[in-house]
């Protein structure tokens, strides 16, 4: 597989911890998504390595035997640690002292499974036989219960976002109870039940901690349940079961993703995409289940792309020559040193390293061959903007090969439905600005402009411009394309910038096409704009008719009687342009001079004659005089007038 | 030198005659337009009793002759006249054959004696853009092909041209059909066939083809004036290629004239003349002195300030035509040698008729005014009678004070179009119908230039033609373009032709008609004749 | 022909304008004496007798000579005789086209058995109307056949004589002097109004298939037909257009009207029937020995002249033409592949297309005032509109209005043409009807207007009207 269609890859720059080892333990708080490396016991230190650098914290704590667990409150507040040997908790705040309390309130025999923070000073204790809520007084040191909840509990899981605990019970396993903690509240939430593929006789738990997952995908929670192959049920393979969990009423199966394979699998999901390592092919695939598969039911979905491995990781081997150390996560899943975590974290703690694990977009363009379906893939990630645009030029550059350009439709299509949703979204919120009320202003927030929002310039800038210089494409498939833009974007109300008719003008008249030009202006498919009106006046030489067309446009726009009168004016159609003013009303208020000025210039006196004496009719109509003001500075034309026709003829007050 | 000019037999039974005949078609022609509105001769400028031209020269009047049936048009002979020119022919034919080169020789020296240098040099290129390039040609030759005249040019460099012209005539008419016009981009060239003269004119302007044969006829009967029809009939009966420039020779300026006449006079496009504007007192008072200067030979007495009529008085029941008084001032106009003293010149008035001479006694009664007097007489030897007769009008004149307004009158021949009152209004042309005199204001100042005057007369001789089209004739036209907006109206009373600016609009239009005929009618004893007399 | 009327109580015939004859002609095909036959290439009627085509020949060879010493460049385009008139034209270097049209006549019978007296009404024919008539003439032999000169490269004088002979013998009957006007002055374009919605999705329609069927050069699409679309350079369209909308669709029409012809019934492709059908080449692709045989037409004669394939495909009211590089052989397979690609697609945009312009017609009301009745020309695009005529039947179309208003709009029209400046003319004719012609920036409107009784004013505001409502939308100078 060639390098560019590993579509799964691993951070640049991981999180390196001191490796697991005899003397080093080595934890992983999915809360917080911080390593803790406790060096024995902790005696000779605790290193905890955030995601960034601020959230790492060093520190020393006595010996008190093998620790199980440990994990800081939200904000590095507080440390919470679990031994084994003992049923013993210890909180201590970050300074070290620390203060061990025991709890009285939970039975004997009650094992604790773990702990988890809901808040900075909110902590939950899952037991074998159920959960107690406390807040930590920790100026006291006490801890003060504010729940309890006794239920047999297999195993939890807990998804810090949103604050939802998960409890496996039934001696199956595979009923779930969730949780939600908000605040210093906790609450039930119904519980459901995973169908196993097969039923165990005798029962005993069936259902393993490995298999489920809690993700939040679009938004929605959801519980992932990697489904194993069974013999009995003759299914293709293993599956991916997606349960919507609800914040309120209960959770539903809505999701199936098909493996098509069996083996072992681990799960992360990734910007919005659900993946799944297999560890025999050292592959991944990933699904997006919002993908509609067009040929089977709603809710089932085949893997977006053909598997691929995760993009090879170099580790840099210190004293050593670096050297390219192919990281193949399945074949550890097994060894406790490979560990997944929700969502996309991926740890080795035998080499002592964590990262992220991340979609790359660009090896998909290869992969998916519907552009279609491409699109509404990409529409969807989060960095996808640049890959659509590439994604565009490349469809065009593609050429006029047969059929393309349905494609092309259906591509400018798909964008201009995201690119109009947000416009709307928009326009919906600037009026409920402008309507102003407060409920409204909170209510509302600006929505977000995702990168999938890909607008006229984006399109012009990126891919059009430079698609219609390229001379190999012919001119037919140019246009072609760019009637399909203004199309897509009519069909989805969007007005279209001026710049795009701008661009298919330009293009026509390079292979003078004008009599298509014209047909187009005919049915107003470019709108009108005085720039685009402007513009086509400039091809008045090149296409005489564009001076009627522009008229025209000038004339429909009704705010640009000014520019008609220039134009007019310039083509040295004086009357025509007095007549025009005229039939608007504003021959009242036009500068004598300006006219006269244009009278003059044609070296036409009977048109001289005829503008002169207008105005002096117009001086008269309004100030009972003939005669001009100096305001006006038509003194060279009263003399030029003398001098042509004599001072007789100069309208006299006597005449009327 | 004039006894021997007018030896001819033009007998005064037959001009009485023809006088009848004038009259008969007076009464055939009158256009009764169902036009309602105006009540003919109640129009402002309608003369009070009888008027004094044959009546309704309407357009098609004119070209009558060309839309008639072509058998008749072929065979040549002419409505008026068949009959009684048939004698005078007798006669005519005989003082031909016996003194023909005296006749030429005489009348080579008259025409000699007016034209003295009037024709500029004719000498031409006639293969060159600058022949090419003039706005109208017309051209006459004889049914044999023969040059007679041409307005451009040599007529001896045009032989060809003319042959083939008669060619293509001659061509058309053997297949029992006539040939009109033909038609190209920017000129069209028409054709009048009136035996035994063929016309051929070549318009660059947009004058359409009715309005071009038109003046043809002009041309034609400016020939006939010069020689009566019977005479031309004869000659080419009797010698089919006979030259007729031998004829006609030193006549051309005439027709220079005329044509120059008809491009800028809209008094030739109206069948109508305009008057000097004199109070009516002393109009009156001139009439009345005409008519007591009477002789009992006399027709006509024509009293001209230029080419504008101050007066006309004539016998009772003779009717002049207007082509006939055009072809007069044409005679006038176009001579200098009346201004040496009394002239006597024998005259053939074709609407009148066309077979036989009338003689006019023309003079100026001042060497420095263009006040001109034409005396006509049926009577040959008349000369002197009639030189009696303005002896005693102008000593009855010099006594009146209407002489005195007169003068007064001669110096403002014309009034400025702000007398009416409406600045958008720059000129106008207006015609009484039943008294057949227009009236129209000086030129303005934009218009005063030759090229423009000219196509100001083009302009209305479009509108002109528009309404009066054969097929189907308008009741009025507006037309608005880019150098002025014109506005036409004919009713059965008037006609009338207004040039507003081009900023002037419809409804300023409208309201100018009404304002404009009201003054007029204000005005209509000073610009019209309202009191015509007869002896 | 012949429309008796009663006139001062004695029965008269009327005689419209007919076709005296028609002929074509080289002068340099027979320069020397007895050899003027060679000169005539075309000539109806064909039975004259030899002697007299020569003649006719020779007086047009005369006038056209004898106008050239008045202006060598710009020679005789029509020559107006009592009984007829003749109209010249060289569409191609001494190629003269002659068109001789008889005038208009009345037959007066007289009383008393002697012969009836005829009138030829001289002033009817209007030359602009008739010399674009024969202009036409040239134009639809040479999109049909490309230029007369070459015919004569490829297959000489022969080759010429022959195609003249067998275009113009069917061509000939076609045209209906006496329903020419104004229209075929113009000879222009009627387009459908259209919303821009619906108009894209034409434009995307015809690029999908020009994309797909690269043999596809030039496309155009008619609706009710109207144009809507024309990938062919104007002066082609405006002739083909011509050719489609008075002979191929009136051909057509009238058994979809009867509702037989089997191609009317649904063809059922894939999931979805359609209503797409061939109007040239074959009648249905279900006849298995069919012919694939298609018109071939001509086009950008001026510059490099192109020979292609003319195929029209019609889907209801929605026709569509496909020009195809006559160089390859259209195939059957082909033919289907079109079949399927374009008539589901077509037979749903014709539907679209159905609904919207429903739509427009509510929208702008009742079909036309009956106060006035217009032609609109536009030079720019060759856009015209008439609410004077009726629906273009085979060859005529039908003017709603006296023809002697229909010749005062030519006058006008001819005024017009004269000079190349804004102008506005209004006129009342004898009958009182009002006319109006208005010229704007190559932009030409003529209204009608039936109010007897209504001034210069009243007009103008009507016209102001008619232009806000029907023209609000372009520039036209007041």
């Amino acid at each position: 597989e060639s390098e560019n269609e590993y579509y799964l890859e691993l951070t640049e720059n991981p999180v390196q911890f001191e490796n697991a080892s005899s003397v080093n333990n080595v934890f992983f708080d999915e809360a917080n998504k911080q390593v803790f490396a406790v060096r024995s016991g902790g005696a000779t230190g605790v290193v905890v390595k955030g995601p960034d650098d601020k959230s790492s914290v060093a520190f020393r704590m006595e010996d008190k035997g093998e620790v199980k667990c440990i994990k800081f409150s939200l904000g590095n507040k507080i440390l919470a640690l679990c031994y084994c040997i003992y049923d013993k908790l210890s909180i201590s705040k970050e300074d070290t002292q620390c203060c061990e309390c025991r709890n009285t309130k939970y039975t004997k025999n009650a094992s604790v499974l773990g702990f988890c923070w809901t808040n900075w000073n909110e902590i939950v204790f899952v037991t074998d036989q159920g959960i107690e809520f406390y807040q930590v007084l920790h100026d006291k040191r006490t801890l003060k219960m504010l729940k309890s909840q006794s239920i047999n509990v297999n195993w939890y899981i807990y998804c810090p976002e949103p604050a939802v605990l998960l409890l496996s019970t039934t001696v199956q396993g595979n009923v779930l109870q969730p949780f939600a903690f908000k605040n210093g509240t906790m609450s039930k939430m119904p519980k459901f039940e995973i169908e196993l593929p097969m039923v165990p006789k005798p029962a005993k738990l069936n259902l393993s901690e490995r298999d489920i997952a809690v993700a939040t995908i679009y938004g929605q929670l959801y519980v992932v349940y990697l489904k194993h192959h069974s013999r009995t049920t003759n299914s293709s393979g293993a599956e991916v079961v997606l349960y919507h969990l609800p914040r309120e009423g209960s959770c539903k199966k809505t999701h199936v993703l098909k493996l098509n394979t069996t083996g072992k699998f681990a799960l992360n999901v990734v910007d919005n995409l659900v993946v799944v390592h297999h560890q025999s092919s050292q592959t991944s695939i990933i699904f997006d289940i919002k993908l509609k598969e067009p040929d089977c039911a709603v809710n089932v979905h085949q893997p977006v792309l053909p598997a691929r491995s995760i993009h090879p990781y170099k580790i840099p081997l210190t004293g050593f020559p670096a050297l390219l150390w192919c990281f193949s996560l399945n074949t550890h899943l097994d060894s406790s040193t490979w560990s997944v975590f929700q969502p996309d974290i991926i740890i080795s703690a035998s080499e002592g390293y964590l990262w992220y694990l991340q979609v790359k977009l660009q090896p998909t363009v290869n992969l998916l061959q519907d552009k279609g379906k491409l699109m509404e893939f990409l529409l969807r990630r989060r960095d996808c903007k640049m890959v659509i645009l590439s994604v565009c030029s490349q469809m065009l550059v593609g050429g006029d090969d047969k059929g393309n350009l349905p494609v092309v439709a259906t591509v400018f299509d798909k964008l201009n439905r995201v690119y109009k949703e947000y416009l709307e979204a928009e326009q919906a919120y600037s009026v409920a600005m402008e309507s102003g009320s407060s409920r409204f202003s909170n209510s509302y927030k600006r929505p977000i402009r995702t990168q999938a929002v890909i607008d006229q310039s984006d399109m012009y800038t990126h891919v059009l411009s430079e698609f219609t210089e390229k001379k190999d494409v012919s001119h037919k498939f140019i246009i072609a394309v760019l009637m399909e833009y203004i199309r897509s974007l009519n069909q989805f109300q969007i007005t279209v910038q001026h710049y795009l008719y701008e661009l298919v003008i330009k293009t026509l008249v390079q292979h003078n096409l004008f009599y298509m030009l014209h047909q187009f202006l005919q049915y107003h498919v470019l709108s009108d704009s005085k720039p685009l009106a402007c513009l086509l006046l400039s091809l008045e030489s090149t296409y005489p008719p564009a001076h009627q067309l522009s008229l025209d446009m000038l004339k429909r726009l009704s705010t640009a009687n000014d520019e008609i009168v220039e134009v007019l004016l310039s083509k040295q159609q004086v009357l025509g342009a007095l007549r025009f003013v005229r039939s608007v009303g504003g021959h009242d208020n036009v500068s004598a001079r300006k006219f006269l000025d244009a009278a003059r210039q044609t070296n036409d006196a009977m048109l001289f004659y005829t503008i002169f004496r207008f105005f002096e009719q117009r001086n008269l109509r309004l100030r009972a005089n003939p005669a001009f003001n100096p305001g006006e500075h038509c003194e060279e034309h009263v003399a030029y007038f003398k001098e042509v026709f004599g001072e007789q003829s100069l309208m006299k007050p006597a005449t009327i | 030198m004039a006894a021997d000019v007018h030896n001819k037999g033009g007998a005064t039974w037959d001009t009485a005659k023809g006088g009848l005949a004038a009259v008969e078609r007076m009464r055939s022609d009158r256009s009764d337009s169902p036009t309602p509105g105006l009540v003919e001769g109640t129009e402002p400028g309608a003369g009070q009793e009888h008027t004094m031209f044959v009546h309704a020269q309407s357009f098609e009047d004119l070209t009558a002759d060309s839309e008639s049936n072509p058998d008749a048009e072929l065979t040549g002979n002419r409505r008026s006249a068949v009959g009684d020119s048939e004698e005078v022919q007798e006669g005519q034919g005989v003082e031909l054959q016996g003194g023909s080169t005296g006749n030429e020789a005489g009348e080579q020296k008259q025409w000699a004696g007016q034209q003295r240098g009037l024709r500029p040099a004719r000498e031409e290129d006639v293969t060159g853009e600058a022949w090419r390039a003039h706005r109208k040609h017309v051209f006459v030759l004889s049914e044999a092909g023969k040059p007679i005249y041409t307005r451009y040019g040599t007529e001896e460099a045009l032989s060809t041209i003319m042959g083939v012209m008669m060619a293509l005539v001659s061509f058309v008419e053997a297949e029992k059909n006539i040939i009109r016009s033909i038609h190209a981009d920017g000129y069209r060239v028409v054709f009048l066939h009136k035996s035994p003269l063929v016309l051929v004119g070549v318009s660059r302007s947009s004058q359409s083809e009715r309005e071009l044969s038109r003046e043809l006829q002009y041309v034609y009967y400016q020939i006939v004036s010069l020689l009566t029809l019977t005479q031309l009939d004869h000659v080419f009966r009797h010698k089919q290629n006979y030259d007729l420039r031998r004829l006609l020779a030193g006549s051309e300026h005439l027709t220079d004239n005329l044509l120059r006449m008809l491009e800028y006079d809209p008094g030739l496009l109206l069948n109508a003349v305009t008057s000097l504007p004199l109070a009516s007192v002393a109009r009156d008072a001139l009439s009345a002195g005409l008519q007591v200067a009477r002789a009992k030979s006399l027709v006509f007495s024509i009293l001209l300030a230029g080419s504008r009529l101050v007066t006309l008085v004539r016998k009772k029941d003779q009717y002049l035509h207007h082509m006939d008084l055009h072809l007069l001032f044409n005679l006038v106009g176009s001579s200098s040698s009346f201004r040496e003293g009394e002239g006597w010149t024998p005259i053939c008035l074709p609407k009148f008729n066309t077979a036989g001479f009338f003689h006019a006694h023309i003079s100026y009664l001042e060497p420095a005014s263009n006040l001109c007097l034409i005396l006509v007489s049926t009577d040959r030897e008349d000369f002197f009678n009639l030189s009696d007769c303005r002896r005693r009008f102008l000593e009855r004149l010099r006594r009146r004070s209407a002489y005195k307004a007169l003068q007064e009158a001669l110096h403002s021949p014309t009034y400025p179009v702000s007398q009416v009152g409406i600045p958008e209004l720059w000129h106008f042309v207006y015609k009484s119908k039943s008294s057949g005199l227009y009236t129209s204001p000086e030129l303005p100042v934009p218009y005063q230039g030759e090229e423009e005057h000219e196509r100001l007369i083009r302009l209305y001789r479009y509108l002109h033609s528009c309404l009066h089209h054969p097929t189907r004739p308008l009741r009025s036209m507006y037309r608005s373009g880019n150098t002025e907006n014109l506005f036409a109206w004919a009713t059965s009373g008037f006609e009338l032709y207004l040039c507003f600016s081009p900023l002037g609009t419809k409804a300023l239009a409208m309201s100018a008609v009404t304002k404009l005929l009201k003054w007029i009618r204000k005005e209509e004893d000073r610009l019209f004749i309202l009191n015509p007399l007869t002896y | 022909m012949i429309s008796p009327r009663m006139a001062s109580g004695m029965q008269e015939k009327q005689y419209t304008p007919s076709l005296l004859s028609f002929f074509i002609y080289n002068p340099k095909f027979g320069p020397r004496e007895g050899e003027e036959e060679k000169k005539i290439l075309f000539y109806h009627p064909s039975e004259v007798e030899k002697n007299e085509k020569i003649r006719n020949v020779g007086l047009c060879e005369a006038i056209v000579q004898f106008t050239r010493t008045f202006c060598p460049r710009k020679p005789a385009k029509s020559l107006h005789t009592q009984k007829n008139r003749q109209f010249f034209l060289e569409p191609e270097e001494n190629f003269w086209m002659v068109m001789v049209v008889r005038n208009p006549m009345i037959e007066k019978p007289n009383k008393d058995g002697k012969p009836p007296t005829v009138e030829y009404q001289e002033e009817e024919l209007l030359d602009s109307v008739y010399g674009a008539v024969l202009q036409q003439c040239y134009s639809m032999y040479k999109i049909f056949n490309s230029t007369f000169n070459r015919a004569v490269e490829t297959g000489g004088v022969e080759l010429l004589i022959q195609k003249l002979e067998k275009f113009f013998y069917r061509y000939l009957q076609t045209i209906h002097l006496q329903s020419c006007d104004l229209l075929d002055v113009f000879g222009g374009i009627s387009f459908l109004p259209l919303d821009k919605m619906t108009y894209l999705k034409i434009q995307s329609f015809v690029n999908k298939v020009e994309e797909n069927l690269s043999l596809v050069k030039y496309t155009a699409f008619l609706y009710n037909d109207q144009l809507i679309w024309s990938g062919l350079e104007q002066d082609d369209m405006r002739i083909l257009y011509k050719y489609l909308t008075t002979s191929l669709f009136p051909r057509h029409s009238e058994p979809e009207l009867a509702g037989r012809d089997s191609p009317l019934r649904p063809e059922v492709m894939g999931n979805l029937l359609h209503y797409g059908r061939f109007l040239t080449g074959p009648a249905t692709l279900k006849d298995p020995d069919a012919k694939f045989r298609f018109p071939k037409i001509f086009v950008n004669t001026e510059d490099r002249s192109e020979e292609l394939h003319l195929i029209v495909y019609k889907a209801m009211s929605a026709a569509v033409c496909f020009m195809i590089n006559a160089s390859v052989e259209l195939t059957r397979e082909f033919c289907e592949q079109m079949d399927a690609l374009v008539g589901p697609q077509l037979t749903l945009l014709a539907s679209d297309i159905c609904e919207q312009y429903n739509i427009n017609r509510r929208i702008s009301g009742p079909e036309k005032e009956p106060q006035f009745k217009f032609i609109y020309f536009n030079h720019m695009n060759l856009a015209e509109k008439s609410t004077i005529h009726m629906r273009k039947t085979a060859g005529a179309s039908l003017s709603s209005v006296h023809p002697d208003l229909m010749k005062i709009l030519g006058d006008i029209n001819c005024d017009f043409a004269r000079v190349d400046e804004d102008e506005e003319i209004i006129v009342k004719a004898m009958t009182d009807y009002w006319v109006v012609g208005k010229k704007s920036d190559q932009r030409e409107l003529y209204v009608i207007l039936n109010q007897k009784n209504a001034n210069l004013i009243e007009v103008n505001d009507e016209v102001k009207r008619l232009c806000s409502t029907q023209f609000n939308n372009i520039f036209f100078l007041d």
